[in-house]
Protein backbone atom coordinates (compact mmCIF):
# COMPACT_ATOMS: atom_id res chain seq x y z
CA UNK A 1 0.00 0.00 0.00
CA UNK A 2 1.66 3.73 -1.07
CA UNK A 3 1.14 6.28 1.68
CA UNK A 4 -1.19 9.33 0.62
CA UNK A 5 0.02 12.01 -1.27
CA UNK A 6 0.52 14.33 1.21
CA UNK A 7 2.40 11.93 3.65
CA UNK A 8 4.34 10.83 0.73
CA UNK A 9 5.62 14.61 -0.17
CA UNK A 10 6.55 15.37 3.17
CA UNK A 11 8.69 12.21 2.91
CA UNK A 12 10.04 13.73 -0.25
CA UNK A 13 10.49 17.05 1.37
CA UNK A 14 12.30 15.46 4.37
CA UNK A 15 14.29 13.43 2.15
CA UNK A 16 15.61 16.39 -0.12
CA UNK A 17 16.61 18.45 3.08
CA UNK A 18 18.30 15.44 4.68
CA UNK A 19 20.44 15.49 1.76
CA UNK A 20 20.98 18.89 1.60
CA UNK A 21 21.74 19.32 5.50
CA UNK A 22 24.65 16.12 4.82
CA UNK A 23 26.01 18.35 2.34
CA UNK A 24 26.50 21.05 4.30
CA UNK A 25 27.39 18.86 6.84
CA UNK A 26 30.50 17.41 4.86
CA UNK A 27 31.64 21.13 3.86
CA UNK A 28 31.41 22.31 7.19
CA UNK A 29 33.55 19.64 8.12
CA UNK A 30 36.10 20.57 5.57
CA UNK A 31 36.24 24.17 6.44
CA UNK A 32 36.44 23.57 9.62
CA UNK A 33 35.62 27.27 10.79
CA UNK A 34 32.90 27.85 13.31
CA UNK A 35 32.43 30.95 12.66
CA UNK A 36 32.53 31.04 8.64
CA UNK A 37 29.98 27.53 8.20
CA UNK A 38 29.11 26.00 11.32
CA UNK A 39 27.86 22.55 11.18
CA UNK A 40 23.78 22.28 10.53
CA UNK A 41 23.68 20.58 13.89
CA UNK A 42 25.44 23.36 15.95
CA UNK A 43 22.86 26.00 13.95
CA UNK A 44 19.89 23.51 14.75
CA UNK A 45 20.76 23.67 18.57
CA UNK A 46 21.36 27.69 18.02
CA UNK A 47 17.52 27.68 16.89
CA UNK A 48 16.10 25.83 19.60
CA UNK A 49 17.70 27.27 21.79
CA UNK A 50 16.53 31.26 20.50
CA UNK A 51 13.36 29.70 20.20
CA UNK A 52 13.16 28.63 23.60
CA UNK A 53 14.42 32.04 24.80
CA UNK A 54 11.49 33.25 22.93
CA UNK A 55 14.32 35.60 21.28
CA UNK A 56 13.20 34.48 18.06
CA UNK A 57 9.39 35.01 18.42
CA UNK A 58 10.28 38.33 19.52
CA UNK A 59 11.78 40.12 16.54
CA UNK A 60 9.88 38.14 13.95
CA UNK A 61 6.86 39.81 15.69
CA UNK A 62 8.21 43.00 15.65
CA UNK A 63 9.01 42.81 12.24
CA UNK A 64 5.50 41.18 11.25
CA UNK A 65 3.78 43.52 13.15
CA UNK A 66 6.11 46.24 11.45
CA UNK A 67 5.26 44.70 8.02
CA UNK A 68 0.80 44.14 9.16
CA UNK A 69 0.97 48.19 10.12
CA UNK A 70 2.24 49.05 6.81
CA UNK A 71 0.40 46.84 4.39
CA UNK A 72 -2.70 47.76 6.07
CA UNK A 73 -1.61 51.37 5.30
CA UNK A 74 -0.99 51.12 2.07
CA UNK A 75 -4.07 49.05 1.44
CA UNK A 76 -5.93 51.77 2.44
CA UNK A 77 -4.11 54.53 0.00
CA UNK A 78 -4.21 52.12 -2.56
CA UNK A 79 -7.90 50.71 -2.90
CA UNK A 80 -9.62 54.40 -2.97
CA UNK A 81 -7.11 55.44 -5.73
CA UNK A 82 -7.16 51.92 -7.51
CA UNK A 83 -11.35 52.24 -7.82
CA UNK A 84 -10.89 55.82 -8.63
CA UNK A 85 -8.31 55.13 -11.49
CA UNK A 86 -9.77 51.82 -12.78
CA UNK A 87 -13.23 53.23 -13.29
CA UNK A 88 -12.59 57.07 -14.46
CA UNK A 89 -10.23 57.68 -17.33
CA UNK A 90 -9.74 61.54 -15.64
CA UNK A 91 -8.87 60.00 -12.48
CA UNK A 92 -5.85 57.52 -13.88
CA UNK A 93 -4.51 60.27 -16.27
CA UNK A 94 -4.32 62.73 -13.43
CA UNK A 95 -2.63 60.03 -11.05
CA UNK A 96 -0.95 58.08 -13.75
CA UNK A 97 2.42 59.77 -14.43
CA UNK A 98 3.32 60.09 -10.68
CA UNK A 99 2.83 56.62 -10.20
CA UNK A 100 5.13 55.36 -13.09
CA UNK A 101 7.88 58.39 -12.45
CA UNK A 102 7.78 56.75 -8.57
CA UNK A 103 7.63 52.88 -9.21
CA UNK A 104 11.28 52.39 -10.54
CA UNK A 105 12.83 54.15 -7.75
CA UNK A 106 12.89 51.00 -5.42
CA UNK A 107 12.15 51.61 -1.57
CA UNK A 108 15.66 50.30 -0.91
CA UNK A 109 16.58 53.28 -2.61
CA UNK A 110 14.42 55.60 -0.10
CA UNK A 111 16.37 53.97 3.03
CA UNK A 112 19.17 56.81 3.08
CA UNK A 113 16.59 59.79 2.82
CA UNK A 114 13.81 58.31 5.33
CA UNK A 115 17.05 58.08 8.02
CA UNK A 116 17.07 61.95 7.57
CA UNK A 117 12.91 62.14 7.31
CA UNK A 118 12.11 59.30 10.53
CA UNK A 119 15.79 59.09 12.18
CA UNK A 120 16.39 55.20 13.54
CA UNK A 121 12.91 53.54 14.73
CA UNK A 122 9.91 52.15 13.80
CA UNK A 123 8.93 54.36 11.25
CA UNK A 124 11.36 53.72 8.91
CA UNK A 125 10.85 50.04 8.21
CA UNK A 126 7.08 50.85 8.18
CA UNK A 127 7.63 54.00 5.84
CA UNK A 128 9.74 51.55 3.46
CA UNK A 129 7.36 48.74 3.37
CA UNK A 130 4.51 51.13 2.72
CA UNK A 131 5.92 52.44 0.04
CA UNK A 132 7.02 48.66 -1.21
CA UNK A 133 3.70 47.73 -1.20
CA UNK A 134 1.47 50.28 -2.24
CA UNK A 135 2.89 50.03 -6.03
CA UNK A 136 1.79 46.20 -6.59
CA UNK A 137 -1.54 46.72 -4.67
CA UNK A 138 -2.43 49.61 -6.65
CA UNK A 139 -1.67 48.06 -9.91
CA UNK A 140 -3.49 45.19 -9.30
CA UNK A 141 -6.94 47.22 -7.68
CA UNK A 142 -7.04 48.92 -10.73
CA UNK A 143 -6.62 45.78 -13.24
CA UNK A 144 -9.45 44.37 -11.02
CA UNK A 145 -11.72 47.38 -11.49
CA UNK A 146 -10.59 47.14 -14.93
CA UNK A 147 -11.98 43.44 -15.11
CA UNK A 148 -15.20 44.00 -13.52
CA UNK A 149 -17.60 43.41 -16.68
CA UNK A 150 -19.04 46.84 -17.38
CA UNK A 151 -22.50 45.33 -18.44
CA UNK A 152 -22.91 44.79 -14.44
CA UNK A 153 -22.21 48.05 -13.69
CA UNK A 154 -24.36 49.83 -16.24
CA UNK A 155 -27.11 47.74 -15.41
CA UNK A 156 -26.98 48.56 -11.70
CA UNK A 157 -26.82 52.66 -12.98
CA UNK A 158 -30.07 51.87 -15.19
CA UNK A 159 -31.19 50.63 -12.03
CA UNK A 160 -30.38 54.00 -10.48
CA UNK A 161 -28.25 52.42 -7.69
CA UNK A 162 -25.91 55.26 -6.77
CA UNK A 163 -22.30 55.40 -7.60
CA UNK A 164 -21.05 54.44 -4.00
CA UNK A 165 -23.18 51.67 -3.79
CA UNK A 166 -22.29 50.14 -7.04
CA UNK A 167 -18.94 50.42 -5.38
CA UNK A 168 -19.47 48.49 -2.55
CA UNK A 169 -21.57 45.91 -4.19
CA UNK A 170 -20.57 45.41 -7.63
CA UNK A 171 -16.72 46.90 -8.17
CA UNK A 172 -15.14 45.45 -4.98
CA UNK A 173 -16.89 41.99 -5.00
CA UNK A 174 -15.96 41.06 -8.80
CA UNK A 175 -12.36 42.86 -8.08
CA UNK A 176 -11.38 40.79 -5.17
CA UNK A 177 -9.87 37.97 -6.60
CA UNK A 178 -6.82 40.50 -8.42
CA UNK A 179 -6.79 42.56 -5.37
CA UNK A 180 -6.06 39.44 -2.98
CA UNK A 181 -3.77 38.44 -5.82
CA UNK A 182 -2.14 41.71 -5.51
CA UNK A 183 -1.93 41.77 -1.87
CA UNK A 184 0.26 39.23 -2.19
CA UNK A 185 2.51 40.40 -4.56
CA UNK A 186 2.49 43.57 -1.84
CA UNK A 187 3.52 41.63 1.19
CA UNK A 188 6.35 39.36 -0.72
CA UNK A 189 7.64 42.95 -2.16
CA UNK A 190 7.35 44.38 1.55
CA UNK A 191 9.01 41.43 3.47
CA UNK A 192 12.23 41.75 0.83
CA UNK A 193 12.92 46.07 1.67
CA UNK A 194 11.86 45.08 5.49
CA UNK A 195 15.51 43.22 6.38
CA UNK A 196 17.19 45.82 4.55
CA UNK A 197 15.47 48.65 6.69
CA UNK A 198 16.48 47.00 10.13
CA UNK A 199 19.57 46.19 8.79
CA UNK A 200 20.29 49.87 8.62
CA UNK A 201 17.88 51.79 10.60
CA UNK A 202 15.90 49.82 12.82
CA UNK A 203 16.71 49.04 17.06
CA UNK A 204 15.11 45.84 16.44
CA UNK A 205 13.43 43.15 14.48
CA UNK A 206 14.38 40.25 12.20
CA UNK A 207 17.28 42.53 10.39
CA UNK A 208 18.57 43.95 13.35
CA UNK A 209 19.15 40.64 14.96
CA UNK A 210 20.59 39.07 11.87
CA UNK A 211 23.21 41.85 12.56
CA UNK A 212 23.86 42.10 15.62
CA UNK A 213 24.81 39.03 16.08
CA UNK A 214 26.92 38.84 12.61
CA UNK A 215 28.81 41.76 14.49
CA UNK A 216 29.25 39.49 17.61
CA UNK A 217 30.58 36.74 14.88
CA UNK A 218 28.16 35.00 16.56
CA UNK A 219 26.85 32.99 12.84
CA UNK A 220 24.79 29.94 14.53
CA UNK A 221 22.60 32.45 16.38
CA UNK A 222 22.66 34.86 12.81
CA UNK A 223 22.12 31.35 10.84
CA UNK A 224 19.11 31.41 13.07
CA UNK A 225 17.68 34.72 12.52
CA UNK A 226 18.23 34.26 8.70
CA UNK A 227 15.96 31.06 8.57
CA UNK A 228 13.52 32.86 10.64
CA UNK A 229 13.17 35.39 7.93
CA UNK A 230 12.02 32.32 5.69
CA UNK A 231 9.58 31.27 8.33
CA UNK A 232 8.03 34.10 8.49
CA UNK A 233 7.58 35.33 5.16
CA UNK A 234 6.47 31.51 4.57
CA UNK A 235 3.55 32.14 7.57
CA UNK A 236 2.32 35.03 6.11
CA UNK A 237 1.84 33.91 2.46
CA UNK A 238 0.33 31.02 3.92
CA UNK A 239 -1.77 33.24 5.85
CA UNK A 240 -2.84 35.05 2.66
CA UNK A 241 -3.19 32.14 0.44
CA UNK A 242 -5.99 30.36 2.90
CA UNK A 243 -7.69 34.48 3.03
CA UNK A 244 -7.70 33.47 -0.63
CA UNK A 245 -9.47 30.32 -0.82
CA UNK A 246 -12.27 31.89 2.04
CA UNK A 247 -13.14 34.82 0.41
CA UNK A 248 -12.65 33.82 -3.93
CA UNK A 249 -13.11 29.98 -3.68
CA UNK A 250 -13.99 30.53 -7.20
CA UNK A 251 -11.27 32.28 -8.39
CA UNK A 252 -8.16 29.83 -9.71
CA UNK A 253 -5.51 29.90 -7.28
CA UNK A 254 -2.68 31.28 -9.27
CA UNK A 255 0.95 31.10 -8.41
CA UNK A 256 2.78 34.50 -7.82
CA UNK A 257 5.69 33.74 -10.15
CA UNK A 258 8.02 36.08 -8.65
CA UNK B 1 -2.22 66.51 -26.71
CA UNK B 2 -5.04 66.77 -24.37
CA UNK B 3 -3.47 63.33 -22.45
CA UNK B 4 -0.08 64.37 -22.03
CA UNK B 5 -1.38 68.08 -20.49
CA UNK B 6 -3.46 66.43 -18.42
CA UNK B 7 -0.75 64.18 -17.25
CA UNK B 8 1.49 66.60 -16.42
CA UNK B 9 -0.40 68.39 -14.53
CA UNK B 10 -0.45 67.16 -10.97
CA UNK B 11 3.80 66.20 -11.55
CA UNK B 12 4.18 69.91 -12.26
CA UNK B 13 1.78 70.84 -9.31
CA UNK B 14 3.92 68.87 -6.65
CA UNK B 15 6.96 70.21 -8.44
CA UNK B 16 6.03 73.51 -7.62
CA UNK B 17 4.79 73.12 -4.08
CA UNK B 18 7.75 71.07 -3.35
CA UNK B 19 9.91 73.78 -4.83
CA UNK B 20 7.64 76.86 -3.00
CA UNK B 21 6.08 75.16 -0.20
CA UNK B 22 9.20 73.55 1.38
CA UNK B 23 11.59 76.59 1.24
CA UNK B 24 8.61 78.75 2.87
CA UNK B 25 8.18 76.33 5.96
CA UNK B 26 11.86 74.89 6.53
CA UNK B 27 14.97 77.04 6.96
CA UNK B 28 16.43 77.15 3.96
CA UNK B 29 19.78 75.54 4.93
CA UNK B 30 20.30 72.07 3.40
CA UNK B 31 16.35 71.26 2.26
CA UNK B 32 16.30 69.60 -0.73
CA UNK B 33 14.35 71.72 -3.60
CA UNK B 34 13.70 70.78 -7.13
CA UNK B 35 16.26 73.42 -8.32
CA UNK B 36 19.37 72.69 -5.65
CA UNK B 37 18.61 68.74 -7.31
CA UNK B 38 18.99 69.93 -10.38
CA UNK B 39 22.19 71.66 -9.19
CA UNK B 40 23.36 68.84 -7.56
CA UNK B 41 22.47 66.69 -10.23
CA UNK B 42 24.15 68.74 -12.86
CA UNK B 43 27.46 68.84 -10.60
CA UNK B 44 27.43 65.11 -10.22
CA UNK B 45 27.37 64.64 -13.74
CA UNK B 46 30.31 66.40 -14.38
CA UNK B 47 32.24 65.36 -11.66
CA UNK B 48 31.83 61.94 -13.47
CA UNK B 49 30.93 60.10 -9.71
CA UNK B 50 27.44 59.59 -10.64
CA UNK B 51 27.98 57.74 -14.11
CA UNK B 52 31.06 55.90 -12.40
CA UNK B 53 28.73 55.10 -9.94
CA UNK B 54 26.23 53.40 -11.86
CA UNK B 55 28.73 51.95 -14.08
CA UNK B 56 29.47 50.09 -11.27
CA UNK B 57 26.53 48.79 -9.76
CA UNK B 58 25.31 47.95 -13.50
CA UNK B 59 28.90 45.66 -13.90
CA UNK B 60 27.85 43.79 -10.67
CA UNK B 61 23.69 43.47 -11.42
CA UNK B 62 25.10 42.24 -15.08
CA UNK B 63 27.63 40.03 -13.61
CA UNK B 64 25.31 38.45 -10.65
CA UNK B 65 22.39 38.41 -13.66
CA UNK B 66 24.83 36.36 -16.19
CA UNK B 67 25.86 33.61 -13.41
CA UNK B 68 22.53 33.60 -11.78
CA UNK B 69 20.71 32.74 -15.50
CA UNK B 70 23.68 30.34 -16.53
CA UNK B 71 22.44 28.06 -13.28
CA UNK B 72 19.03 28.72 -12.35
CA UNK B 73 17.77 28.29 -16.61
CA UNK B 74 19.48 24.91 -17.02
CA UNK B 75 17.78 23.65 -13.94
CA UNK B 76 14.46 24.83 -14.38
CA UNK B 77 14.43 23.46 -17.96
CA UNK B 78 15.27 19.82 -16.13
CA UNK B 79 12.70 20.72 -13.32
CA UNK B 80 10.05 21.44 -15.47
CA UNK B 81 10.36 18.59 -18.01
CA UNK B 82 11.47 15.63 -15.48
CA UNK B 83 8.09 15.23 -12.60
CA UNK B 84 10.99 12.97 -10.42
CA UNK B 85 13.67 15.70 -10.74
CA UNK B 86 11.13 18.86 -9.72
CA UNK B 87 9.83 17.18 -6.88
CA UNK B 88 13.08 16.02 -5.40
CA UNK B 89 14.76 19.83 -5.98
CA UNK B 90 11.31 21.72 -5.45
CA UNK B 91 12.06 21.46 -1.45
CA UNK B 92 15.39 23.25 -1.75
CA UNK B 93 13.63 25.79 -3.54
CA UNK B 94 10.97 26.66 -1.78
CA UNK B 95 12.46 26.85 1.49
CA UNK B 96 15.39 29.40 0.19
CA UNK B 97 12.45 31.33 -1.71
CA UNK B 98 10.71 33.47 1.17
CA UNK B 99 14.38 34.46 2.34
CA UNK B 100 14.87 38.11 1.41
CA UNK B 101 18.57 38.30 -0.27
CA UNK B 102 19.37 40.94 1.78
CA UNK B 103 18.75 38.64 4.87
CA UNK B 104 21.89 36.70 3.37
CA UNK B 105 23.65 39.63 2.75
CA UNK B 106 25.12 39.42 6.26
CA UNK B 107 26.52 35.99 5.84
CA UNK B 108 28.12 36.89 2.32
CA UNK B 109 30.23 39.58 4.41
CA UNK B 110 31.62 37.17 6.43
CA UNK B 111 32.10 34.80 2.89
CA UNK B 112 33.56 37.11 0.66
CA UNK B 113 34.33 40.58 2.62
CA UNK B 114 33.09 43.77 1.42
CA UNK B 115 33.85 43.96 -1.85
CA UNK B 116 32.65 42.92 -5.11
CA UNK B 117 31.99 39.10 -4.48
CA UNK B 118 29.44 40.04 -1.77
CA UNK B 119 27.72 41.92 -4.11
CA UNK B 120 27.60 39.48 -6.68
CA UNK B 121 26.79 36.61 -4.68
CA UNK B 122 23.10 38.56 -3.15
CA UNK B 123 22.75 39.78 -7.10
CA UNK B 124 22.51 36.00 -8.37
CA UNK B 125 21.00 34.63 -5.32
CA UNK B 126 18.06 37.68 -6.00
CA UNK B 127 18.16 36.67 -9.32
CA UNK B 128 18.25 33.13 -9.04
CA UNK B 129 14.60 32.47 -8.00
CA UNK B 130 12.64 34.52 -10.45
CA UNK B 131 14.16 32.72 -13.32
CA UNK B 132 14.35 29.34 -11.92
CA UNK B 133 10.55 29.59 -11.17
CA UNK B 134 9.25 30.83 -14.74
CA UNK B 135 11.86 28.53 -16.76
CA UNK B 136 10.06 25.70 -14.47
CA UNK B 137 6.83 27.60 -15.51
CA UNK B 138 7.83 28.12 -19.03
CA UNK B 139 8.63 24.32 -19.58
CA UNK B 140 5.19 23.00 -18.00
CA UNK B 141 3.37 25.45 -20.40
CA UNK B 142 5.09 23.85 -23.68
CA UNK B 143 2.17 22.29 -25.20
CA UNK B 144 2.17 18.45 -24.69
CA UNK B 145 0.94 17.73 -27.79
CA UNK B 146 4.04 18.77 -29.66
CA UNK B 147 6.37 16.92 -27.19
CA UNK B 148 3.97 13.63 -28.39
CA UNK B 149 4.43 14.44 -31.69
CA UNK B 150 7.85 14.76 -31.94
CA UNK B 151 8.33 11.68 -29.65
CA UNK B 152 5.96 10.08 -32.09
CA UNK B 153 8.21 10.64 -34.93
CA UNK B 154 11.38 9.64 -33.15
CA UNK B 155 13.48 12.47 -32.22
CA UNK B 156 15.58 11.95 -29.58
CA UNK B 157 15.50 13.72 -25.93
CA UNK B 158 18.22 16.16 -26.51
CA UNK B 159 16.87 17.78 -29.74
CA UNK B 160 13.57 17.66 -28.12
CA UNK B 161 14.72 20.03 -25.23
CA UNK B 162 16.65 21.99 -28.12
CA UNK B 163 13.87 22.15 -30.92
CA UNK B 164 10.35 21.83 -28.83
CA UNK B 165 10.78 22.49 -24.85
CA UNK B 166 13.07 25.43 -25.08
CA UNK B 167 11.32 27.84 -27.74
CA UNK B 168 8.51 26.82 -26.41
CA UNK B 169 9.36 28.07 -22.97
CA UNK B 170 11.08 30.63 -24.13
CA UNK B 171 8.74 33.53 -23.44
CA UNK B 172 7.95 33.05 -20.00
CA UNK B 173 11.56 32.74 -19.44
CA UNK B 174 11.52 36.12 -21.17
CA UNK B 175 9.10 37.14 -18.21
CA UNK B 176 11.56 35.44 -15.61
CA UNK B 177 14.53 37.81 -17.06
CA UNK B 178 12.55 40.94 -16.71
CA UNK B 179 11.85 40.02 -12.73
CA UNK B 180 15.62 39.04 -12.48
CA UNK B 181 16.84 42.56 -13.42
CA UNK B 182 14.60 44.47 -11.65
CA UNK B 183 15.16 42.22 -8.35
CA UNK B 184 18.48 42.21 -9.18
CA UNK B 185 19.26 46.13 -9.58
CA UNK B 186 17.20 46.44 -5.93
CA UNK B 187 19.14 44.11 -4.38
CA UNK B 188 22.50 45.70 -5.65
CA UNK B 189 21.14 48.76 -4.39
CA UNK B 190 20.33 47.70 -0.67
CA UNK B 191 23.60 45.38 -0.83
CA UNK B 192 25.89 48.67 -1.54
CA UNK B 193 23.75 50.39 1.27
CA UNK B 194 24.27 47.67 3.55
CA UNK B 195 27.67 46.87 2.98
CA UNK B 196 28.44 50.93 3.27
CA UNK B 197 26.64 51.22 6.76
CA UNK B 198 28.07 48.19 7.84
CA UNK B 199 31.85 49.02 6.76
CA UNK B 200 32.50 52.39 7.61
CA UNK B 201 32.41 53.09 4.06
CA UNK B 202 34.84 51.40 3.30
CA UNK B 203 35.63 51.82 -1.03
CA UNK B 204 33.57 49.08 -2.66
CA UNK B 205 31.34 51.82 -5.19
CA UNK B 206 28.46 51.85 -6.84
CA UNK B 207 25.44 54.21 -6.27
CA UNK B 208 24.15 52.41 -3.22
CA UNK B 209 27.59 53.40 -1.68
CA UNK B 210 27.61 56.87 -2.97
CA UNK B 211 24.04 57.11 -1.42
CA UNK B 212 25.23 56.04 2.16
CA UNK B 213 28.14 58.44 1.61
CA UNK B 214 26.00 61.25 1.25
CA UNK B 215 24.07 60.39 4.01
CA UNK B 216 26.60 59.37 6.56
CA UNK B 217 29.86 61.92 5.86
CA UNK B 218 28.94 64.84 3.32
CA UNK B 219 25.14 65.35 4.46
CA UNK B 220 23.87 66.34 1.06
CA UNK B 221 20.11 65.29 1.03
CA UNK B 222 19.70 67.07 -2.68
CA UNK B 223 22.59 64.47 -3.66
CA UNK B 224 20.66 61.53 -2.29
CA UNK B 225 17.75 62.97 -4.14
CA UNK B 226 20.06 63.04 -7.11
CA UNK B 227 21.26 59.33 -6.75
CA UNK B 228 17.29 58.12 -5.78
CA UNK B 229 16.42 59.76 -9.30
CA UNK B 230 19.17 57.77 -10.91
CA UNK B 231 18.43 54.56 -9.06
CA UNK B 232 14.91 54.97 -10.87
CA UNK B 233 15.54 55.93 -13.87
CA UNK B 234 18.18 53.21 -14.43
CA UNK B 235 15.43 50.75 -13.32
CA UNK B 236 13.21 52.16 -15.99
CA UNK B 237 15.77 51.73 -19.14
CA UNK B 238 16.57 48.13 -17.61
CA UNK B 239 13.30 47.14 -17.78
CA UNK B 240 12.29 48.71 -21.26
CA UNK B 241 15.66 48.07 -22.68
CA UNK B 242 15.45 44.09 -21.68
CA UNK B 243 11.43 44.08 -22.96
CA UNK B 244 12.30 46.02 -26.48
CA UNK B 245 15.36 43.19 -26.96
CA UNK B 246 13.00 40.18 -26.10
CA UNK B 247 10.33 41.52 -28.37
CA UNK B 248 12.92 41.60 -30.96
CA UNK B 249 14.51 38.20 -30.11
CA UNK B 250 10.77 36.69 -30.15
CA UNK B 251 8.28 38.00 -32.28
CA UNK B 252 6.02 34.81 -30.96
CA UNK B 253 6.05 35.44 -27.06
CA UNK B 254 3.98 38.05 -25.19
CA UNK B 255 6.98 39.60 -23.14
Amino acid sequence: MRAPPALRSVGVYLRTMLVFMLAWHLVSALVGNRILLPAPLVVAEAFWRLALAGELLEHATISIARMLLAVCLATMVALPFGVLMGLYRWAEELVDPIVELLRPISGIAWIPLALFLFGIGHALPVYIMFYAALFPILLGTIAGVRGVERRLIDASRTMGVPMTRIVGHVVLPAATPSILVSLRLGVASAWTSVIAAELVGAPSGLGYAIQWYRDMLVTPRMMSFIAMVGVSGFICDAGLRWLQRRLTPWAPMRAVLA
Amino acid sequence: MNRLARGLILPVLLLLAWEFGVGLMVEPGQAPLPSRVAAAGLGLLRSGDLPWGIAQSLGRVFSGFLVASMIAIPIGLVMGASRAVERNLDPLVESFRPIAAIAILPLAILWFGTGTPAALFIVAYAAFFPLIINTIAGVKRVDRRLVDAARTMGVGRVTILRTVIVPGALPQIGVGLRLALGVAWTAIIAAELAVGAKSGGGGSGGIGQMMFVFYAYSIELNSIVVCMLAVGLVALLLDRGLRAALSHAMPWGRA
